[in-house]
């Protein structure tokens, strides 16, 4: 007997599908019924339209499409041996936006989905404050407009730089916002200053923290979801930046990447239509995303919680909150140490005499996200977006997996569920 | 008597009191911006404090979409959010009777972002068929027409936190709100993006940018600013309390007008080096007479580089 479930209070909608077998899931496939379509709207528009139409596709995470957009323009210059330069103060200021992206998507997931989720589940009724995680994400968005000018929706990266001619002034407000959210963090969230979590190398020190993510380490335990919702342990970074390593990790094998290899074949979704692809390398899944980072990147505190509960749900929910911490650190660094000597912008040659093809990849908030574009004298003949969630929530028959049908397998309903949540659903990025 | 019993009297005003509008928000084609920038609402709590919240898609809320789904409620004050898709199901129900089912009792309705009030971005995802609430680009089409007195339009994209915590806070303290044709606050709309930019005396001058990048010049001549045809408050009430695209260098793109997303976003359309549009309710003719005398003074304050880091770092 199939059992549908609607999947709400995520980013838009989706269904899961399960087959059950003694009140196990046996096999579960994903719909997401929805399409927007914005491959199509893109082509025949002058690729600068671009840095406006594709952050739209996501509401939550539009500025890392932005960064993915300008990224695959720059690489379409550099193929048609078009110089682009940047200097390191865009660059820096870019990679600063990105990263208050990511950290305003997992305060949100947090205390939005996660712990009201995880408290349902276990029936510890953690206490639920989902504006905390709205008011840690204002905090956020406020040091990222700054430069980008608002958030959501901007589109200040442009090939060649920024648009933004920021002064000290501006500098030093973004680091206030920083600093003012790191202590919300360490206060409110975590219980601890951010550097004594970040030398953490075990769970049992989480495992003592008397606050938020103290409890929801616990509740995780409690739900057993250490021993639940194991994947196949294969991870994927692409994007290149300071906070991440480009790195394949097949069963903690690390290898090189090539974008490629990389293929997308439409869902497999037996019970209702689903506008949905899934994303493989050579063939096969992999987990991108938090996880899949700060594996690439050896943290002691993620590679020991790996080694002992492997990929199951309660690492890939710390890890997603130990992110934060992470790339708080890193944020706060950048700004700190920003150098406005140098132009925001060198202007390329002009967009009109260009024909050539791009990529851009970045890491957004759910893992590595790819834009493509084929330009043929400054407008788009094609463009194609791979998104995270495509990777992570595949739909695919019962002999090939993907990571979150994987993780599904062999649970009850209500923690196949959860599990689905640990993987940051996002209807809208998985159709676009 | 009871009505001459003053704690009686008392007791009746806070049971009316507590009485909190019913407050149902749904979404069409979207791709969730307008609920992400409300997030960033200051006081966002006190707010929501005054609402009893049926559904919102990502806050935990007394009822899920499935029993919202069901229509056997009603509320009083309805967001939607997105293109209006004639065809688009949610828990496979066709959202025209959900979205019908709803309007037809609320009291307010509220068409949130450049979307829902006239299609934006995501009518292109169905040209023909997707639409605002109850305007498709100016015209007056949509499935709401028939309740249009009801209907205000936050354009939009997406809605500033600040436009949308106007509006319920109006409908809550029982506020008339005068709207313009197109059905948008006349408060938050009636100034143009343009008002406040910090590059006005850049404008006002002639002083265009020299490009990308600068804290210096106008965006409007070369970089594609629709600011001054643009009704909207982003250069008043500032994005996320800090800043605004126009300060920091990135030109308007006109999203909160009709005919939001124009093409070639990133440059100025000229006829014979004029400017296509020019400021609203200007003709061209002033507005060539304005240029004109601007740009015969040179104003080496305006010209030059406000701060030289290489001298000062
Ligand atoms: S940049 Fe745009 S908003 Fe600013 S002064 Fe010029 S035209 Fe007005
Ligand atoms: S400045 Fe213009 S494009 Fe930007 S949000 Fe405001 S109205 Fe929209």
């Amino acid at each position: 007997m199939i059992t549908k479930k609607l999947i709400d209070q995520i980013e838009g909608e989706a269904s899961v599908y399960f087959d059950l077998k003694d009140e196990k899931v046996d096999y579960a496939s994903i719909a997401f019924p929805h399409f927007i379509g914005i491959e199509n709207i893109l082509e025949g528009k002058s690729v600068l339209d671009a840095l406006v139409i594709t952050p739209r596709v996501c509401g939550i995470c539009g500025h890392a499409h932005l960064m993915a957009c300008v990224r695959a323009i720059e690489s379409a210059y550099k193929n048609a041996n078009l110089p682009v330069t940047l200097s390191k103060k865009a660059e820096d200021i870019r990679e600063f936006t990105l990263i208050l992206e990511i950290i305003q998507n997992h305060f949100k997931w947090l205390y939005m989905t996660i712990i009201p989720q995880i408290s349902k589940l276990s029936g510890s009724y953690q206490d639920q404050h989902p504006l905390k995680g709205a008011f840690a994400a204002s905090l956020a968005t406020k040091a990222l407009a700054i430069f980008s000018g608002q958030w959501p929706h901007a589109s200040y990266m442009i090939p060649g730089g920024i648009t933004c001619d920021p002064t000290h002034v501006e500098r030093l407000q973004a680091l206030s916002h920083v600093e003012e959210l790191i202590t919300f963090f360490e206060k409110e969230c975590a219980g601890i200053d951010i550097d004594s979590l970040l030398s953490f190398r075990s769970c049992k020190e989480i495992d003592a923290l008397q606050s938020d993510i103290g409890d929801l380490e616990k509740n995780l335990a409690l739900s057993k979801m250490h021993l639940k919702g194991f994947s196949h342990d294969n991870f994927l970074v692409l994007g290149k930046h300071d906070f991440s390593t480009q790195a394949k990790l097949k069963q903690m094998r690390v290898s090189n990447v090539d974008t490629r290899y990389i293929e997308l074949d439409d869902a497999y979704s037996p019970d209702e239509k689903s506008y949905a692809k899934n994303a493989t390398y050579n063939g096969m899944f992999y987990e991108v995303g938090p996880l899949s980072r700060l594996i690439s990147s050896n943290y002691p505190l993620i590679k020991n919680m790996h080694r002992r509960f492997k990929d199951s749900t309660y690492t890939r929910v710390m890890a997603r909150v130990f992110e934060i911490a992470v790339l708080l650190k890193q944020a706060r660094t950048l700004v700190e140490n920003l150098t406005l000597d140098e132009a925001s912008f060198f202007a390329p040659s002009k967009i009109e005499n260009l024909s050539s093809t791009g990529i851009g990849v970045v890491e957004a908030p759910r893992g590595s996200l790819i834009h493509k574009v084929i330009i043929q004298e400054g407008v788009i003949k094609k463009y194609e977006i791979i998104t995270p969630t495509q990777w992570n929530l595949g739909s695919s028959p019962k002999n090939r997996l993907s990571p979150s049908q994987q993780a599904m397998q062999g649970q009850s309903v209500d923690d196949a569920l959860f599990i689905f949540r640990s993987f940051d659903v996002c209807s809208v990025c998985t159709t676009h | 008597m009871i009505m001459n019993n003053p704690s009686q009297k008392i007791s009746i005003m806070r049971s009316k009191l507590e009485l909190k509008p019913r407050l149902l928000w749904l979404q069409g084609l979207t791709c969730n911006a307008n609920a992400h920038s409300f997030f960033n609402l200051p006081n966002l709590e006190q707010l929501l404090n005054k609402f009893e919240i049926l559904y919102h898609p990502s806050l935990g809320t007394e009822y899920s979409f499935e029993k919202i789904s069901e229509c056997d409620m009603v509320c009083d004050v309805l967001i939607f959010e997105g293109t209006f898709d004639p065809l688009l199901k949610r828990n496979n129900i066709l959202m025209l009777n959900i979205l019908t089912h709803y309007a037809h009792n609320a009291k307010h309705i509220i068409g949130l972002g450049s979307c829902a009030s006239f299609g934006g971005m995501f009518k292109a995802s169905s040209p023909q068929r997707n639409t605002g609430l109850i305007f498709n680009e100016s015209l007056k089409e949509g499935p709401l027409l028939h309740l249009e007195e009801k209907v205000i339009n936050l354009s939009g994209c997406p809605i500033h936190p600040q436009w949308l915590g106007f509006t319920l806070n109006m409908i809550v303290q029982n506020r008339p709100i005068a709207v313009d044709e197109l059905h948008r606050p006349l408060e938050l709309y009636s100034h143009l993006a343009h008002h406040g930019c910090t590059r006005n005396e850049y404008f006002e001058w002639k002083v265009d940018s020299k490009g990308f990048g600068l804290k210096e010049g106008c965006l409007f001549y070369g970089q594609g600013c629709r600011a001054p045809m643009t009704h909207s408050s982003c250069n008043k009430i500032l994005w996320n309390e800090v800043s605004s695209k126009t300060r920091n260098g990135t030109p308007c793109f006109g999203c909160t007008e009709p005919d939001f997303p124009r093409t070639d976003l990133f440059s100025t359309k000229t006829n014979m080096s004029i400017p296509a549009d020019v400021p609203l309710g200007v003709s061209k003719r002033s507005y060539l007479t304005m240029v004109g005398m601007a740009k015969t003074f040179s104003i080496k304050r305006l010209e030059g580089k406000l701060i030289d880091y290489k001298k000062t770092d």
